[in-house]
């Protein structure tokens, strides 16, 4: 079926010059974070800016961050087809690419973080099924294998037809292109039902632990849900705006509108009902007068909790809701940047909530266990407290640099798009008709 | 069963700390950090009380009293439960250990620790002197480490160093579910509470308040079972220890604070209520 060969295209035939230097940029960010963790590793998580009250930080961040972004590819390109539409097939690609770099970040994300990572293999030789971090563990690994297989299941004939060592030995043809599309309904089937629990089992690594202040409650599982829907629709937004800007890959413009106000709503059932609803019950149970009651329900504590729900939430939302502001392809990208920006300031204010404050901090409080140096040194401390260090920043940003090189490699070397104007996957019967 | 517990009085608690370093050293707890401190219930800071000078125009509230705070062994511990891979874990007697060659330095352990019990070694532990101190081995970096109870100690049928080398008395270590322990008679006859109650954690570690209790009754650094028939309440008919109780056996170990004419010292009950 060699016909079909003109009917697919890659993002990027081939590197210009730009095109090279953004890789550059990539391999260079990627050797400063390898180098940053080797001197992680030999000096020890010292080299953080972890300690012992604030014991999580910048990659438990990031992870809970990667995870929520790794969502909204894999459910737009997963949702329509598994009720048999073909709407938003133009991202479906793209959107299972980005999914796939997002959870190969997170997951990478968590080496740096632990303190042997040589005894990682414990996982398998010694897992206690109680424990939250072992069925994450097993969920991000599923969730990343089910992307790379659902990615290749889209794209195998047209990475045949193109004469890709990609396709493995697959051929294309019409029966094959059939099964595959049965093949990608049960897959989607599986799809939605695993991005749920993976974002709930997250969600409930902090949900479940009662040491932790505002960690322990029922509704961190479902706002995990809904800021990956939040988070995950905004970069696959971001990145098929960019895509279409610098490469060969083509945004279809009343599909991204339509995902714009899609991307309203689901802030607004996020940052404004999901936070409300935390919110009021405490609010009003702790305090007493009306005016009292609504300002400490409206009214937050930190500046991470105003990043989050006005840049990252109030903002987007009124420009997604303007009819005239909507439309344009450049409010759509901005407010997306933003939702992504506020949602990672929404895990930030997460990991701060459980351990800025200690349960028992009478004086002289906890040892932090920093470097020992002498007898001045005030060990002690009954608050926590963390900043980032440089370390932990470039290790970071090389990771997220990796996830960048997978999806640039993806538009490279797969078939991102399909040029046809038809549609042409269903799993009711309909033919190509090319 | 066994199950091992702690009971700690503050009301004889003289805040000496000797608990804290007697930990460390036993325990050859790194440099930088501890596995029991002791708090203070009170002001700001350290060995301040809370409230004012009982002086012209003030007060006259000051109030103060010490905390020692350790892993608190719990039944339903969050640690445990979060560990991914088993590493820390419920000894049958009770206590909570951690085999340090399993432990990956994930720190989810130390999220789940309502009472910062756990510390991390962030770096090369570093010990004073550099060979260490104590029976135990060093833990290396990147692990979590924490109170054992003494575990080695126990399993030799010897209380926990902390429990030997508490001055006032007010560290009491036994079997909770034996009803005829100290442990067990203190916990029923005096106010005791656990911290943080309300998490549902049901720790192993006891704190007495309100009415003084007459301490730790041994002066030997065994545990009260190893110790033979030495118990004054081995009849059962009497929980509360009193002058007359007197009984035979067991050795007086020499301890600076032995009571003439009998092997089993007790301080005499305070007035209740004594410094609030």
């Amino acid at each position: 079926m060699a016909a079909n060969t003109g009917s697919s295209r890659v993002a990027i035939p081939s590197f210009s010059g730009k095109g090279k230097l953004w890789i550059g940029l990539l391999v260079a960010l990627m050797a400063a974070g390898i180098a940053a963790w080797g001197y992680q590793l030999t000096t020890g998580l010292i080299a953080t800016g972890m300690r012992n009250v604030f014991s999580w930080g910048l990659y438990i961040m990031m992870f809970v961050l990667f995870v929520g972004l790794s969502a909204g590819g894999l459910i737009i390109s997963s949702a329509p087809k598994f009720f048999h539409s073909h709407r938003y097939e133009g991202f479906a690609r793209l959107g299972v690419l980005v999914s796939l770099a997002c959870i190969i970040v997170a997951g990478l994300l968590i080496l740096p973080d632990i303190g042997r990572p040589g005894r990682i293999y414990q996982f398998f030789t010694s897992p206690d099924f109680r424990s939250p971090m072992v069925w994450d563990f097993g969920i991000v690994l599923l969730y990343g294998l089910l992307n790379l297989w659902y990615l290749w299941l889209l794209t195998r004939r047209d990475l045949a037809a193109r004469g890709s060592a990609l396709a493995l030995g697959f051929k294309d043809t019409e029966a094959g292109r059939e099964r595959d599309r049965t093949l990608m309904f049960w897959t989607a089937a599986v799809a939605l039902p695993t991005a749920v629990a993976l974002h709930s089992v997250t969600g409930w690594i902090f949900a479940t632990q009662v040491g932790r202040g505002d960690w322990f409650s029922p509704l961190v599982a479902p706002v995990f849900i809904a800021k990956a829907l939040v988070s995950g629709l905004g970069l696959l937004l971001v990145v098929s705006v960019l895509a279409d800007r610098y490469t060969n890959f083509e945004v279809d413009r009343e599909e991204l509108t339509s995902l714009g106000k899609i991307l309203g709503i689901f802030l607004a059932f996020h940052v404004v009902y999901l936070l409300a609803a935390e919110r009021l019950p405490h609010a009003w149970a702790d305090h007493f007068e009306f005016w009292a009651i609504m300002s400490n329900f409206l009214i937050g504590d930190s500046v991470y909790f105003w990043l989050w729900t006005v840049v990252g939430g109030a903002v987007p939302l009124a420009m997604l809701a303007l009819p005239t502001l909507r439309k344009r392809v450049s409010v759509i990208f901005t407010a997306s940047v933003l939702a992504v920006v506020g949602t990672m300031f929404e895990g930030i204010r997460l990991v701060f909530t459980g351990y800025e404050v200690a349960n028992i901090d009478s004086a002289p409080g906890i040892s932090l266990g920093g470097e020992y140096t002498g007898i001045t040194t005030d060990i002690w401390a009954t608050a926590g407290s963390y900043t980032p260090t440089l370390v932990e920043i470039a290790v970071t940003l090389g990771i997220i640099a990796f996830g960048a090189f997978i999806v640039t490699l993806g538009l490279k070397y797969v078939p991102i798009q399909r040029v046809d104007a038809e549609p042409s996957y269903a799993t009711d019967g309909g033919k190509q008709d090319q | 069963m066994t199950k091992h517990g702690l009971v700690i009085d503050q009301e004889r608690c003289i805040g000496c700390q000797a608990c804290a370093v007697s930990c460390k050293q036993e325990n050859n707890v790194p440099m930088g950090q501890f596995w029991n401190r002791v708090l203070t219930e009170g002001g700001e800071k350290m060995d301040t009380p809370s409230g004012g000078y009982p002086e012209d125009g003030g007060s006259g509230s000051l109030d103060m009293q010490y905390q020692p705070t350790a892993c608190q062994h719990c039944e339903n511990a969050p640690c445990v439960k979060v560990c991914p891979v088993n590493a820390t874990y419920t000894r049958d007697d009770g206590i909570v250990e951690i085999d340090y060659d399993k432990c990956i330095g994930c720190r989810y352990c130390m999220a789940a620790c309502p009472y910062n019990a756990r510390v991390f070694n962030w770096d090369e532990p570093e010990h004073m002197p550099e060979e260490g101190t104590g029976d135990v081995e060093a833990r290396p970096q990147g692990v979590v480490e924490k109170c054992t109870f003494c575990s080695h100690r126990v399993d030799e049928g010897l209380d926990p160093a902390c429990v030997v080398n508490c001055p006032a008395d007010a560290r009491i270590f036994g079997d909770l579910d034996d009803e005829s322990s100290t442990v067990s008679k203190y916990i029923d006859k005096y106010e005791t509470d656990q911290l943080l109650e309300d998490r549902g954690t049901d720790p192993n570690t006891y704190y007495i308040s309100g009415e003084m209790s007459p301490g730790r009754p041994q002066t030997s650094d065994k545990m009260e079972s190893e110790l033979d028939d030495v118990s004054p309440w081995s009849d059962g008919d009497d929980d509360v220890p009193s002058k007359e109780a007197d009984s035979a056996g067991g050795e007086s170990s020499g301890s600076s604070h032995s009571v003439e004419g009998g092997e089993i010292p007790y301080a005499t009950p305070a007035k209740s209520g004594g410094d609030d």
